[in-house]
């Protein structure tokens, strides 16, 4: 068998190497002849298979509406009818008649219809993936087959899925998975993220073609962005030898003496202990909906305290930068009653939802991190999420004040921790100065700055070209938020940061602190080790006159070969 | 054969929730429903009753379409079908 090699885009500059065990499992089809086919048992099995996965349809209706909302039961409403459709039922009956058995009846009946809904865009496409769904219901039924548990895969898994939801991450089982990748997604996809932020070699957006690759060995080659299957010896011994920049647990200076804090941006417990083993100076982004996700209620102070306590200890000389709860948009919550709303980007989310309908949660997390701070000795920061208002961020900071004091009525001795706004809506960029003023720090969060910058859906490939940071605008916005702060220092956190190739344009911009997924940050330790502060900032004003990415991008190319001569 | 031509009223046009409800109203007749384009004179109707046809129309909100019906309580099944394509989503009663 020779080799074949899938590109996509490298989520990770890490290498490994596996089976790959698909996500929505292709099923075994039985061979067999068509005259041990009775075609009267064969209806009888169909018949039987669809009041099952009617049952379950059901079931998970119920189940839906219950955690969810209507809205998401009504998903299930069209799984069944497509299940009882007639133009699919009547081609599947006919085959059986004809001597098919019943499982490759379900498969070419459903392939066919599948094969009107796909190549056309958004809601078409999204129908395929619903009958992809009912079909694969029918086929599990029909061949005996369990359930794919994420959380329960063999050692040295490299998990292909279509796609992967914070739902499914939140089920994998980091030590059991060597690496992933996914048909769809690109850099700022949940994917990607989750495997930056456990340090998992991925590949995401390969496309149609990595369907065709089953029961594999493969090579996921995130450094350049490709997935080899039926490796040969030599990609794998090379796979096996990948570079690493060595850890520097100590901070970093540019070459001529500029300190940059290098934190890591983590979500879980065992993110954090990547973050120390890779020498990240502290966290500059706790996300803190994990511990909210993928539960049935929301966590309560105390287990909430464990957390941020745990996440404080392991960073005893440096800061852990919190934000608080950033829900809406793309993280629904089961059990808290989000909006259904049409624009979600757009709409009640972050700080938005925190001074809204989840004051009570968020009051409750601030306790939580308060308390967990007066018995640590890392220093807490705390920001606020989506902020546009002025008037946001002081009732922010109000909140966090009066719980203070009532902590400090109890005879708790609470510091104040710094308080920082969150820099990804256009409104705050242009507000930038009068939020540092009222503020200890800034943190810019690129991947909504850029989306709103951009008015581009971070999740939509069919604008992910506009969806980059090296858009002139976005360097603009970042450039304005720096030079509107007079002593408040400025941080990055989002994927932007953690991207070597960017590191000098980052320093020469001014930005005090850079927090990236903990993997990247031996690399662009290295890299700010090697920048001259001065060069850096010639770098940047060229790249801010640049009136195209393009420029910006060649701007760059051109300064890096021109570095390495 | 009766027919008639009605304005689709929900946002989602014949798509999502709109359409499930439509399928479902269509099944719970026992005459031959068929539904197209309005626009489309000559063109062929699909089953209503099918999930699979109805939503391959693609038919979008503010979109006129052509509803026949032919058998029994035909007229019936085309108050049903055309009380749901004028009520916007929300102010149906779906359970």
């Amino acid at each position: 068998m020779s080799e074949r090699t899938l590109s996509g885009v490298g989520a990770t500059p890490l290498t490994a190497t596996g089976e790959v065990v698909w996500y929505r499992p292709d099923f075994e089809l039985p061979d067999r002849s068509a005259d041990e086919v009775d075609a009267r048992a064969e209806r009888e099995r169909f018949a039987v298979a669809q009041q099952l996965a009617r049952e379950e349809l059901e079931n998970e209706r119920a189940r839906a509406e219950e955690r969810i909302g209507a809205d998401e039961a009504a998903v299930f409403d069209a799984h069944i009818q497509f299940l009882e459709d007639p133009q699919i039922e009547q081609p599947i009956v006919d085959a059986i008649e004809n001597g098919l058995p019943a499982e490759h009846a379900v498969r070419d009946g459903y392939e066919s219809a599948i094969a009107q809904f796909e190549g056309m865009d958004g809601r078409m496409a999204d129908r395929a993936d619903d009958l992809r769904d009912v079909r694969d219901r029918l086929l599990r039924l029909l061949t005996g087959t369990d359930r794919m548990d994420l959380s329960d895969l063999p050692d040295g898994s490299v998990v292909f899925a279509e796609r992967l939801t914070p739902s499914d991450t939140a089920q994998l089982d980091p030590e059991a998975v060597a690496g992933f990748a996914t048909v769809t997604g690109g850099r700022t996809s949940h994917a990607a993220i989750f495997a930056r932020s456990l340090a998992l070699p991925a590949v995401v957006g390969i496309g149609d073609e990595l369907r065709e690759i089953e029961d594999s060995e493969v090579v996921v080659d995130g450094e350049a962005g490709e997935v080899i299957a039926d490796p040969d010896e030599r990609t794998c011994r090379k796979a096996t030898r990948t570079e690493q920049a060595d850890v520097r647990s100590e901070s970093v200076m540019t070459a001529d003496g500029e300190s940059i804090e290098v934190a890591a941006n983590v979500g879980r417990p065992v993110e954090i202990e990547g973050a120390t083993e890779r020498g990240a100076d502290g966290i500059g982004l706790y996300r803190t909906e994990f511990l909210f996700l993928d539960r049935e209620e929301p966590p309560d102070e105390d287990e909430q305290f464990e957390a941020y306590r745990e996440a404080l200890a392991a960073f005893p000389d440096g800061r852990v930068v919190v934000r608080t709860l950033d829900i809406g948009g793309d993280k629904p919550i089961p059990y808290l009653d989000l909006p259904d709303e049409d624009n979600p980007f757009l709409g009640e989310r972050g700080i938005r939802r925190s001074l809204g309908p989840d004051s009570a949660l968020f009051e409750t997390q601030l306790r939580a991190l308060l308390r967990a701070a007066s018995e640590t000795a890392g220093d807490l920061a705390i920001m606020f999420p989506l902020v546009a208002r002025v008037e946001e961020f002081e009732a922010g900071r109000e909140r966090v004040e009066e719980i203070r004091e009532d902590l400090r009525a109890t005879g708790m001795a609470v510091d104040a921790p710094e308080i920082g706004s969150m820099i990804e809506t256009p409104a705050a960029a242009f507000l930038a100065e009068d939020l540092a003023t009222r503020a200890d720090f800034l943190s810019i969060g690129t991947n909504d700055l850029t989306q709103y910058v951009m008015a581009a859906d971070r999740g939509n490939e069919r604008v992910g070209p506009l969806h980059d940071p090296r858009h002139p605008a976005v360097l603009r916005a970042i450039r304005h938020t720096v030079d509107a702060t007079d002593g408040t220092w400025v941080g990055m956190c989002g994927e932007m940061a953690g991207d070597p190739a960017l590191t000098e344009l980052l320093v020469g911009l001014g930005l005090d602190e850079l927090s990236m997924s903990a993997v990247t940050v031996p690399e662009v330790k290295a890299r700010i080790a090697d920048t001259d502060s001065t060069a850096a900032r010639t770098l940047a004003d060229r790249a801010l006159r640049k009136s195209t990415k393009r420029g910006v991008t060649e701007l760059l190319t051109e300064h890096e070969t021109g570095v390495d001569q | 054969m009766p027919e008639r031509v009605v304005t689709v009223v929900p946002e989602a046009g014949l798509h999502a929730r709109p359409a499930s409800a439509f399928v479902r109203t269509a099944n719970e007749y026992d005459c031959d429903l068929r539904v197209g384009a309005a626009e489309d004179a000559d063109g062929d109707l699909v089953d209503a009753r099918s999930m699979l046809a109805v939503t391959s129309l693609g038919v979008g909100h503010g979109d006129r379409v052509r509803l026949a019906a032919d058998g029994a309580d035909a007229d019936g099944a085309l108050d049903a079908l055309e009380e749901l394509l004028s009520t916007p989503e929300g102010n149906d009663e779906d359970q």
